[in-house]
């Protein structure tokens, strides 16, 4: 192991690291650009409440008991509200694989941060859609 | 060991702070610089997984054994779905098995990228920690691109798998496996040529074949010292498509000490086992027939099974992960599971195989046999 070698060595450090510079910066500037997810991401639920048939197969489907049903809440003659708690949710498919009436889905919405607990239990008002309020902190607007 | 040298001993606690020590801490004791004890103690990560399992319905019970090593997700998870099968007596289309088995292939070569770069994380080469872990994100592209998730995949399930293949699943998979490939000579140069990193791992943790097997160690820490021992070649599963190309065990026979096995050796080791995956996977995916991915009469067969028992096995990354499975007639969950992973072999066999050594070859030592604390608490 000579002096040329260890020389060699570093120019093909370098030539790598340099490289580098030139290619896309592998890191995204998150809360104001994310990354394009794939189709199938599984990412928070939507409730498409006009299919929904009030069967409870994702209540059952859920192994982590994070959906809850409210049957009384029918908003068309046959569906009911349904209670997400994304604290407990581990993103798994079941419930969605259990849906027989396209009345659930998986969207790639990944970004669920909140800044009280309470609000990550996505009631019939949040799970049916996928706008919300816009998140400022200190003058600048995340979302 | 006299009296004397022990009173100068120091017992220290490596993890669980430590960097490297994510979820198990073992007591070492130490005279001067050499460790003269090593106490390995389980339990920093115990989820109950295996009591867990009793609550949970025969769909929902792969969910538990993914998250019991999320790095080889899709090999994980498998001894449970295949034990599901045998119960229940289901039939897997064609198309899900190869599925299955270059999935499996994947995520061993997925998790073999990851030790490479925690390895040399651990020994201090940051640039070839950092390396191998791009190309790991090639893999988790295509995992992602195929199940929706980057590590609990979620995937097989009693029956077939859940997703099919799609157009730009089999690009990714094309194109992480061409990248691994590109990288490797290259790679494999840089790694085992580097001085600093021989001088290291050379005749470091070295143990023979009768050591290995008393502690029962299995996978590419057995292979390393020669012994062509492997589930997909001893036992194929006829679940899976081992059986439907043409492959060679991998194993490491390293002259200088035959039948023994270094931590340079389990690094060699587990370059082949890596190619193997490639290999496997290169000649299954032009075999993919047409067809369904799922048995259709899966899902009502698995709500309830009969009763009986039931075990199975895979080769995972670290070795031989198998489960046991007991239903009663009709029941909807297992009455009991029991979990064999493969690191509990390999973390216990410290134990013997530390005094002696250098304290700061411990972390090689315990970074060669590749154990994750999710197999051994469970």
């Amino acid at each position: 192991m000579g002096f040329f070698s260890v020389l060699g060595d570093i120019y093909q450090i370098l030539k790598h690291t340099f490289r580098q510079v030139f290619m896309r910066p592998f890191t995204y500037f998150f809360p104001f650009e994310d990354r394009i997810y794939p189709e199938r991401t599984r990412g928070r639920h939507i409730h498409v409440r006009k299919n929904c048939t009030a069967c409870a197969q994702c209540v059952r489907a859920c192994p982590v008991v994070a959906i809850r049903i409210d049957k009384e809440d029918k908003m068309y003659e046959k569906d009911a509200a349904l209670y997400f708690d994304y604290t407990r949710c581990i993103f798994c498919g079941l419930c969605v694989e259990a849906c027989r009436f396209d009345a659930l889905f998986h969207t790639p919405v990944v970004d669920l941060s909140e800044g009280d607990r309470d609000d990550l239990v996505y009631g019939p008002d949040k799970i049916t859609t996928l706008d919300r309020d816009p998140l400022e902190w200190r003058g600048r607007r995340f979302r | 060991m006299s009296p004397d040298i022990l009173d100068e001993a120091m017992e220290i606690w490596f993890g669980p702070q430590h960097v490297s020590a994510h979820g198990w801490a073992t007591k070492l004791t130490l005279v001067g610089d050499y460790v003269v004890e090593c106490d390995p103690n389980a339990g920093y990560f115990h989820r109950s997984a295996e009591k867990v399992l009793e609550y949970k319905n025969f769909r929902q019970g792969s969910l538990v054994l993914e998250r019991m090593c999320m790095l080889e997700a899709f090999l994980a998870e498998y001894p449970y779905v295949a034990a599901v099968e045998k119960i229940a007596e289901l039939e897997v289309p064609e198309r899900a098995k190869i599925m299955r088995t270059i999935m499996m292939e994947m995520s061993r070569l997925h998790s073999i990228q990851f030790w490479w770069g925690q390895f040399n994380a651990e020994l201090g080469f940051f640039t070839m920690a950092l390396w191998p872990w791009v190309d790991r994100e090639y893999s988790l592209d295509a995992f992602e691109e195929l199940t929706g998730s980057r590590h609990t995949v979620s995937y097989s399930t009693p029956g077939g798998v859940k997703y099919d293949f799609t157009d730009k699943v089999l690009k990714q998979l094309d194109r992480a496996i061409k990248r691994f490939e590109d990288r490797l000579p290259k790679f494999r140069d840089m790694q085992m040529g580097s001085p600093t990193f021989r001088a290291r791992t050379k005749g470091i943790g070295q143990y023979t074949v009768k050591q290995g097997l008393k502690w029962g160690l299995s996978g590419p820490p057995i292979k390393a010292c020669g012994v062509p021992m492997d589930l997909r070649k001893d036992a194929p599963d006829p679940n899976l498509a081992y059986n439907m190309c043409d492959w060679e065990v991998p194993i490491t026979e390293n002259p200088d000490h035959p039948g023994e096995s270094d931590a340079l050796d389990r690094m060699e080791q587990r370059f082949k086992e890596a190619e193997t995956s490639v290999q496997i996977i290169k000649q299954l995916l032009p075999q993919l027939p047409e067809g369904p991915i799922i048995d259709p009469k899966a899902r009502a067969k698995a709500n309830r099974l009969p009763e009986g028992e039931a075990y199975a096995r895979v080769e995972g990354t670290r070795g031989i992960t198998s489960l046991w499975l007991k239903t009663q007639d009709k029941a909807q969950t297992a009455y009991r599971a029991k979990i064999r992973g493969p690191c509990i072999a390999s973390y216990y066999a410290l134990k013997d195989l530390v005094p002696g050594a250098k304290f700061a070859d411990f972390i090689v030592i315990f970074g060669s046999l590749d154990p994750y604390p999710g197999w051994w608490d469970r």
